[in-house]
């Protein structure tokens, strides 16, 4: 479903990563953790075209992103990079939620202005996806009047409002205390559960272990380690791994 | 309401408190006294396109000539003094000789009844007619009596203004200055020129364009403007007026310009019988003020009109010209970004006298309306251009990368979710841009526009009531400011609450 093959990026003198691999199957739920700084976050934003690369390759659903220079696409690379977007639902740490639009308006509005759905029809799917998650009743509420569990679920149900083939997760509860964090786990818990590919950055080491099909762990621009939770956390086999393990799980 | 009323109490006060410190008191010793002290007389004209009364010399701008300055110089000389020029503008010589500015004016001011109420008169120096310039081509109009339904220009303040004024029908453009109309005629803008013959005589004949047409009109006398208390001055400046008429130097100076005829012979007449001219107060006939309201508020309709139609010029050319700079790559960010400074960085003044002035020299011509409304409006461009850009950037860069990952393209998203969320900041810094413009276009009245101020200038400067009228103006923008001023804070406010 996704895959990323030799990706190089850097920053003047300063190397972000070099040489990612990393595989997603289709119905597959893969955690990248790793100390920060590492280019987890980085690559994630590569695979939907919100970050450059230098070099390497990804495609996602069988459309090839290149090394271009993104800044100027030529028209045929902005066009791929939208159809990726259009299969990958994306869910930022800040939420992003446009502030002035209700929470139904921030959820029918690229249903309707992209795909060209009804309005009857994405407003219906919108309340469908709200009732899911417990938040039928905020329907016409603004994100200002939310909290920051709340905007993040309603985040998520903008994206799954497109219909994705796969979910992109960029550290969704970083800027959460641990009781909204919950319930936005529980949210991606169900999701996953629920068999939608997934690709999240975390630092929830409880939560990657109990969802990941697969972990990846990250340092200093590339990938250390890689393998099933229990190996991971009970096991792992780079020394450098254990280390970080050590002092997130103090 | 109240709080309102307060400040506007408190604006009335405070002008006129300052227009009281203002105005020095009555000298005490005779003005004559003081020339002779002093060792030179000063005299009040406006040079500025003043030819042939008094101006640049041409050959050296330094030095002033005309017929008013040869006259100056004679009566300095028989006063035992040398004659300075101390220049002002035309419309408030009067004004400013009340201030003390100078000893007298001399500056083709025509005795009237009006201006008897505030000055003493001199003997007359020069008998004038009227004449009627029309283009070479014109053959409809051949006297003042074919000028219905036709514009005609003429000076703000004369002797012509009121002739025309007094007509039916005939549509009035009041200039400030004695070019410009002639400008305006051979360009085609006016149909016709009615002016004092002197300045006829300089401007009019030499120019291949344009002709008189019929005889003169009217007739009135130049004279010397010379505060109320100054008798003694008058006296004098009267025994020299007449030994320059009787020695025959007054006929040579007026032979030198080219504007003695016989109708001058007459002035005799005011010599023989030194009484006849001599200053009375006159039965103020003053008019109530309320009858200036028409012509005031009319002015202020056009000011409105012209703001807002400029102010929408500004907020589209502005919001493309934003859009050029972040959007649209190097070499469209690079034209709107110099657009924006150098509209920004030169007098909005200069861009009006460009566009109205100095476009006809490479062959645009454009009307006054639309001169107006487009330099306000392109000018307030370069400000929106870069208040949105400002709002723009001032919205977190996560929005766009949101709109991007659900699939929106660029376009789609900076309409939908950038541009609402930069305009909501923008907003007050708009409203406070309009709430300038609208006192800005009072600039417009240099290109003939009749505006708010214009207006307000022309029956001051006819009615010399520049303090009452110019309080009644300046209420009038306050009045139409002041109700923006409370919706731009209200603006500040609510955008305060949604951002919580």
């Amino acid at each position: 479903m996704i895959s990323v093959r030799d990706l190089y990026k850097s920053f003047g003198t300063n190397t972000l990563f070099a040489g990612v691999s990393l595989q997603v199957e289709k119905g597959e739920a893969v955690v990248l953790i790793g100390p920060s700084g590492s280019g987890k976050s980085t690559v994630l934003r590569c695979i939907n075209g919100l970050e450059m690369f230098d070099r390497g390759e990804i495609t996602v659903a069988g459309i090839e992103l290149h090394s271009i220079n993104r800044k100027r696409p030529s028209k045929e690379d902005a066009e791929n990079i939208r159809r990726v977007r259009l299969k990958l639902g994306m869910v930022f740490q800040q939420f992003n939620l446009f502030p002035h639009m209700t929470v139904l308006q921030n959820i029918t509005e690229a249903p309707v202005r992209v795909l060209g759905m009804s309005r009857r029809e994405a407003e219906e799917i919108a309340r469908g996806i709200l009732r899911q998650i417990n938040l039928e009743s905020k329907v016409n509420s603004y994100p200002a009047q939310l909290s920051g569990g709340e905007q993040q679920r309603v985040a998520i149900a903008r994206a799954l409002a497109m219909r994705p083939e796969a979910m992109l997760f960029d550290e969704p509860t970083s800027s959460l205390d641990p009781e909204m964090a919950g319930e936005v786990l529980s949210v991606i818990r169900k999701l996953v559960e629920d068999g939608m590919t997934t690709l999240i950055v975390t630092h929830e080491m409880g939560f990657a272990r109990e969802v990941a099909d697969r972990v990846v762990v990250f340092d200093k621009g590339t990938i250390i380690e890689t393998g099933p939770p229990e190996d991971i956390f009970t096991n792992p086999k780079v020394p450098r791994t254990r280390e970080f393990l050590n002092r997130v799980l103090k | 309401m109240r709080r309102f009323l307060g400040i506007l109490f408190l604006l009335i006060i405070g002008t006129g408190i300052i227009i009281y410190a203002a105005v020095p008191s009555k000298p005490k010793e005779g003005t004559l006294d003081k020339i002779k002290k002093r060792g030179h007389l000063l005299w009040g004209a406006d040079a500025e396109g003043g030819a042939p009364y008094a101006f640049p010399d041409p050959k050296d701008p330094s030095e002033l000539v005309g017929f008013e300055v040869d006259l100056a110089q004679s009566i300095a000389r028989e006063l035992g003094v040398k004659a300075v020029e101390s220049q002002n503008a035309w419309d408030s010589l009067i004004p400013a000789l009340e201030r003390g500015d100078f000893d007298f004016a001399m500056n083709g001011i025509e005795i009237t009844e009006k201006r008897k109420e505030r000055v003493l008169f001199s003997q007359p120096y020069y008998i004038y007619t009227e004449q009627l310039v029309v283009r070479k081509d014109e053959n409809s109009i051949k006297s003042v009596n074919d000028l219905k339904g036709r514009t005609v220009g003429t000076l703000s303040g004369t002797v012509a203004q009121d002739i025309l004024m007094g007509m039916r029908g005939v549509n009035v453009k009041i200039y400030s200055g004695q070019v410009e109309p002639y400008q305006d005629l051979a360009l085609g803008r006016l149909d016709a020129v009615l002016l004092d013959l002197p300045i006829a005589a300089y401007y009019a004949r030499p120019n291949p364009k344009l002709k008189f047409a019929g005889p003169p009109v009217g007739e009135g006398l130049y004279a010397i403007a010379i505060r109320k208390n100054d008798v003694q001055l008058k006296k004098k400046l009267d025994e020299v007026l007449a030994k320059l008429y009787r020695t025959g130097e007054l006929k040579r100076i007026y032979e030198k310009w080219g504007l003695w005829n016989n109708k001058q012979e007459k002035l005799a007449a005011y010599f023989r019988n030194p009484d006849k001219n001599a200053a009375t107060l006159e039965e103020s006939q003053r008019a109530p003020v309320k009858s200036f309201f028409p012509m005031l508020l009319k002015g202020a309709g056009v000011t409105v009109l012209i703001s807002v139609s400029s102010m929408s010029l500004a907020i589209g050319l502005g919001l493309i010209l934003t859009l050029m700079r972040l959007y649209a790559g190097a070499p469209f960010n690079w034209l709107a970004a110099s657009y924006i400074e150098v509209y920004r960085g030169t007098p909005l003044l200069i861009q009006l006298y460009i566009l109205y002035y100095g476009l006809p020299n490479i062959g645009i011509s454009l009307n006054p309306v639309l001169a107006a409304f487009l330099g306000l409006g392109m000018n307030y461009a370069a400000y929106e251009a870069e208040l949105y850009r400002a709002g723009i950037n001032a919205v977190p860069h996560g929005q766009m990368e949101a709109a991007l990952s659900l699939g929106m393209t660029k376009g789609l998203a900076l309409r939908r979710i950038i541009l609402p969320q930069a305009v909501k900041i923008a907003l007050p810094g708009i409203t406070n841009d309009f709430i300038a413009l609208f006192k800005d276009s009072s600039l417009v009245s240099v290109i003939a526009m009749v505006e708010l101020t214009k207006t307000y200038s022309m029956l001051a400067a006819s009615t010399l009531r520049f303090f009452q009228l110019g309080i009644i103006t300046a209420l009038l923008y306050f009045g139409m400011s002041y109700p923006l001023s409370l919706l731009a804070r209200r603006l500040e406010k609510k955008l305060k609450k949604d951002r919580r």
